[in-house]
């Protein structure tokens, strides 16, 4: 992906640029800077949700005990697992999907909207579902391990299970969302790269691999680098399938964090998780960020 | 055309006279059956008093982040507000006592004999009332009578005592025995990782003997008495063994759904869940339910008390507006009129009234219990503290630590909050 | 080639009904008594309608319906316009500041809401924001507008310079260029951008949550509350939720004819 390489308009001053993009910048700044930083103020305070006095600046003492806390590390450690495993799937799956549905077909166009459907859901009623599926007796996916002796009686009971729901659960909802945009990518190709994808016979792998994928990554990379930011966000579905448990077993950063803001109204302390929580989203999309500047020969 | 028109302004004037107040009133509630069963009186109450109420009603999950929110010493977004009662301690700086709410015109205060005194103790805190309770939200236990009359001969046979609703754990467990041949589950317990699982510790803890924290002039203490702690749990792990599949991981959604479907013979359950269970649209055993308070423990009976306490906010504006509203919600007309529509009265001559017994049956279930009511226990830093008693509660009767290490990390962990708040 | 075709399609069906089974529960659980929901066994079902109507019968639930929609269409539209104009303007003109914008814009993104909760009921309450329509639209516009602006640039950058150069040499002033040209050339981007950004707004529930009362609720509000004092109303849930999905549905059945195949004609020709 070269932003700066092939495609730019030569320098013309800063006054075309303004026109495009200032005033999205108005916006943008004008809402989020200040939470942003009032945030990152409170981080350095001992402001609590509840309001009884105003709050006192403590320094970095947040920070040192988000450090030491045994839950933090064991929650970025899930969440950390949890996207190693979740995204490539995604990734993998959206792919082979957006391949599938590259020629149309009749009904493709339905079929491709009812394939969006588990990525418009409600992330309530996505884990509740889950949930209801898992529950041995009359839940549809417990029944199903069990006729095939796959698993536990009662996934969600189990730590380990539980935390193999949360991956598939995502997975369930979130491929589809690859799918579409690698889709689009390819709908933007022209017609003669995709040709060239719609041969079927011996040399069909390879011409995916060698033309369509190099010219796909710049999207594949922008569709991976939004579901991680968005991964680092999940919250809801696994707060109503498990509230973080078994024993924590499913304590991702956000509910960890939603704990400690929400539960125990310790904001500044959550503010202070959140900058960690900031710093692994920009650690791990900076690769990604970077690679894309430094442009590619194509 | 000018006669026309101050004829127009004193009829107004004489109409806005004629209503006690001009005011307009913020309310943030709970969202539920009872809740929603207000909004039908709202226009009755409007026009006996002139007071505009604009009701918010919020899940009670989120109730007392919303509360903390818009709730400060010094500005209040509402006048009056619910707090579920073991954050009453956190919230209590905040809240007006009730012995300083203004005096009203048109509804008076309610007999205080006639509330349930254990559901006014709710809303007490370092000797001061807060608010009013509500409702009664009180631990009710649910047996199936009609396994009772099945089995009876045959449990009797085996047993040698009559079968009924237990009286103690022991007998529980004992039907829970006999009824496992039969292939019914003898019960149900609550293992989710949140405040639901804190409630069954404490009640187990209670029934054996035992509290966790208490306050006195000195501060805080953990009198946790370990050796009776560990025999509740191993008791609840003992229970666990005829409990329905996923018994490691019920919250009330699949408790409702194994009671209701016929699977569960006995079982607490909140007030609110109940009007389901005797609904035949959503329950296989409505009609087949006795309703009275939990089986004894060794050291006896002890029931999980919840009642929502109304406040004002010592910030309010319409502080007198909002107590003619809550002295309204309270009034036995009121709880007459909603009762059919949801609501769960706190006063004892509801709670009894031979009318809402004939089709409400758990109403005697609420009253029995909350002669036997316990409560969570009462800290300004309460999350926390039931955070660390249900952590070590499921993972002792989940098996992934012994009792007596569960129990010596509990008591270790509350000891360091303690420390670390000051105390 | 036609058996090509249709071992596409049936490949295509098995995908999309294993895909659709837990969105098989939903819908078939909205037309269930709740009992027969777990009473009897998943595969049972004698329909209801009664959960649908006591939804519809819901005044808040249509309330919020409204709400929903109107704050989720103008955060969509707010968007999908600033945001793929600003896209634009980062890929297409060359200047240091880019990069550093772009990383910026996506770190905003990347806070997580939870933390900017409260943040946000403070500021709103002093702007006299808090439980209004336009409120909630400007607040989802400020995680909309990074989204869809880093979504669109891959899209804008790989637009070969050739387009470009064309227009310029017809005379094109900058913005026309970017009308005329880029904007149909990324269309199905945009059109990717327009329904997801309609999508994280229509489905949002943290700040509704806080910023939003009895006057501006959304719809995941009221069907969170579903949820229950303690359990779901089952049926009631399933019902809100695939009621929800019918616009978000409708409008991507709608939007696909924009995802145009390739490069048909226009630009390069003549």
């Amino acid at each position: 992906m070269s932003f700066s390489r092939n495609t730019a308009i030569k320098k013309r001053g800063l006054g075309p640029l303004f026109l495009f993009v200032f005033p999205a910048l108005v916006v943008i700044f004008a809402v989020s800077i200040y939470p942003v930083i009032f945030s990152l103020y409170l981080s350095f305070t001992d402001r609590t949700l509840l309001y009884l006095r105003a709050p006192r600046f403590v320094g970095f003492s947040n920070y040192s005990n988000v450090v030491s806390d045994k839950l933090f590390w064991h929650s970025l450690k899930l969440q950390l697992s949890f996207m190693v495993f979740a995204i490539p799937l995604e990734l993998f799956i959206g792919f082979l999907g957006a391949l599938l549905f590259l020629k149309d077909f009749p009904l493709c166009r339905l079929l491709r909207s009812l394939l969006m459907l588990p990525v418009f859901i409600l992330p309530v009623v996505s884990g509740l579902t889950w949930r209801l599926m898992l529950q041995p007796g009359y839940g549809l996916l417990a029944s199903f391990f069990n006729s095939v002796s796959l698993g536990p009686k009662a996934w969600l009971a189990d730590t380990k299970y539980a935390f193999v729901t949360v991956v598939l659960q995502d997975v369930w909802r979130m491929w589809p969302f690859m799918f579409m945009i690698i889709y689009a990518g390819l709908s933007s190709l022209p017609s003669e790269y995709l040709e060239a994808a719609q041969i079927d016979g011996a040399k069909f792998w390879q011409r995916v691999f060698h033309i369509i994928v190099p010219l796909l990554r710049p999207v594949m990379t922008m569709a991976v680098l939004l579901r991680m930011i968005d991964a680092l966000r999940i919250f809801s579905e696994v707060y109503v399938m498990t509230y973080g448990g078994p024993a924590n077993a499913t304590l991702l950063l956000p509910l960890y964090i939603h704990k400690q803001a929400f539960e125990f109204g310790k904001v500044a302390y959550a503010s202070a998780a959140s900058v960690f929580l900031l710093a692994v989203s920009l650690a791990l999309s900076f690769y990604l960020v970077r690679a894309s500047f430094r442009g590619e020969v194509s | 055309m000018k006669r026309l028109l101050v004829l127009c302004l004193a009829l107004m004037s004489v109409l806005l006279l004629s209503a006690a107040y001009k005011a307009t009133i913020n309310v943030l509630l709970w969202d539920d059956a009872l809740t929603q069963a207000l909004k039908a009186g709202l226009p009755d109450f409007e026009k006996q008093t002139g007071i505009k109420v604009n009701l918010e009603l919020v899940p009670s999950g989120t109730l007392l982040q919303k509360t903390l929110m818009s709730i400060t010493a010094q500005s209040a977004d509402y006048d009056l507000v619910a707090v579920d009662e073991p954050n009453i301690p956190m919230v209590g700086p905040l809240l007006l006592p009730f012995d300083q709410w203004p005096e009203t015109k048109v509804y008076s205060k309610p007999d205080m004999n006639d509330i349930m005194p254990l559901a006014f103790a709710a809303g007490q805190w370092r000797g001061a009332f807060l608010g009013l309770p509500v409702n009664a939200n009180i631990y009710v236990w649910l047996t199936r009578k009609d396994i009772i009359e099945k089995y009876k001969d045959e449990f009797k046979a085996e047993y040698g005592y009559e079968m009924r609703v237990p009286q103690t754990l022991n007998e529980l467990l004992d039907m829970s025995k006999f009824l496992s041949k039969k292939g019914i589950y003898g019960w149900a317990p609550f293992t989710k990782p949140t405040e639901g699982a804190t409630c069954e510790a404490i009640w187990m803890f209670e029934s054996f003997g035992t509290k966790v924290l208490k306050v006195d002039e000195t501060g805080y203490r953990v009198v946790l008495d370990k050796g009776k702690a560990v025999q509740a749990i191993n008791f609840y792990k003992e229970l666990l063994k005829y409990a329905p599949e996923g018994a490691l991981d019920m919250g009330h959604a699949e408790r409702m759904a194994a009671f209701s479907s016929g699977k569960v013979f006995s079982m607490f359950n909140w007030p609110a869940l109940i009007p389901d269970l005797e609904n035949p649209e959503k329950s296989l055993v409505y009609g087949k339910i006795e309703y009275t308070e939990p089986p004894a423990g060794p050291a006896g009976k002890a029931a999980i008390r919840g009642a929502w306490i109304v406040a004002i906010p010592k910030a309010a504006k319409e502080k007198q507006a909002a107590a003619e509203f809550a002295y309204w919600w309270m009034s036995i007309e009121t709880g007459k009129k909603l009762i059919p529509k949801g609501l769960t009265p706190a006063r004892e001559s509801l709670l009894k009234d031979p009318e809402f017994l004939k089709d409400r049956p758990w109403f005697a279930g609420i009253y029995r219990s909350l002669q036997y009511a316990v409560e969570r226990p009462r800290f300004e830093h309460y999350p926390e503290v039931s955070n660390i008693i249900r952590t070590h509660w499921l993972n002792a009767i989940s098996n992934r630590v012994t009792p007596e290490e569960a129990v010596n990390r509990m008591v270790e962990e509350i000891n360091e909050l303690l420390k670390k708040y000051g105390y | 080639m036609k058996k090509a075709k249709s071992l596409r399609l049936i490949l295509c069906l098995i995908l999309v009904a294993v895909e659709l089974v837990p969105i098989g529960v939903v819908i078939t659980n909205s037309f269930k008594r709740d009992i027969d929901i777990w009473a009897r066994g998943p595969l049972y079902l004698k329909p209801t309608l009664k959960s649908y109507r006591a939804v519809f019968e819901n005044s808040d639930f249509r309330l919020a319906l409204k709400n929903s929609l109107i704050v989720a269409t103008s955060s969509m539209v707010v968007s999908v316009f600033f945001g793929s104009m600003a896209s634009f303007g980062l890929v297409r003109f060359n200047f240091r500041l880019n990069a550093f914008l772009i990383f910026l814009i996506l770190m905003l993104r990347m806070v997580p809401q939870i933390t900017l909760a409260l943040p946000f009921y403070i500021l709103f309450r002093n702007l006299g924001l808090k439980d209004t329509v336009m409120g909630l639209t400007v607040a989802h516009t400020s995680f909309n507008l990074p989204y869809v602006i880093a979504l669109l640039l891959p899209f804008f950058a790989s637009i070969p310079k050739e387009y470009e150069e064309a227009a310029r040499v017809d005379g094109c002033r900058p913005f026309s260029i970017y009308w005329r040209i880029f904007f149909p050339l990324a269309a199905p981007g945009v059109v990717v951008a327009a329904v997801f950004a309609f999508l994280m707004s229509w489905n949002e529930f943290l700040y509704a949550l806080v910023l939003s009362g009895p006057r501006s609720k959304t719809a995941p509000i009221v069907v969170n509350a579903f949820l229950g004092q303690y359990a779901p109303l089952w049926g009631q849930l399933s019902a809100g939720a695939t009621i929800m999905l019918i616009p978000v549905f409708a409008i991507t059945l709608g939007f696909q004819k924009y995802i145009v195949k390739g490069l048909s004609s226009g630009g390069l020709k003549g």
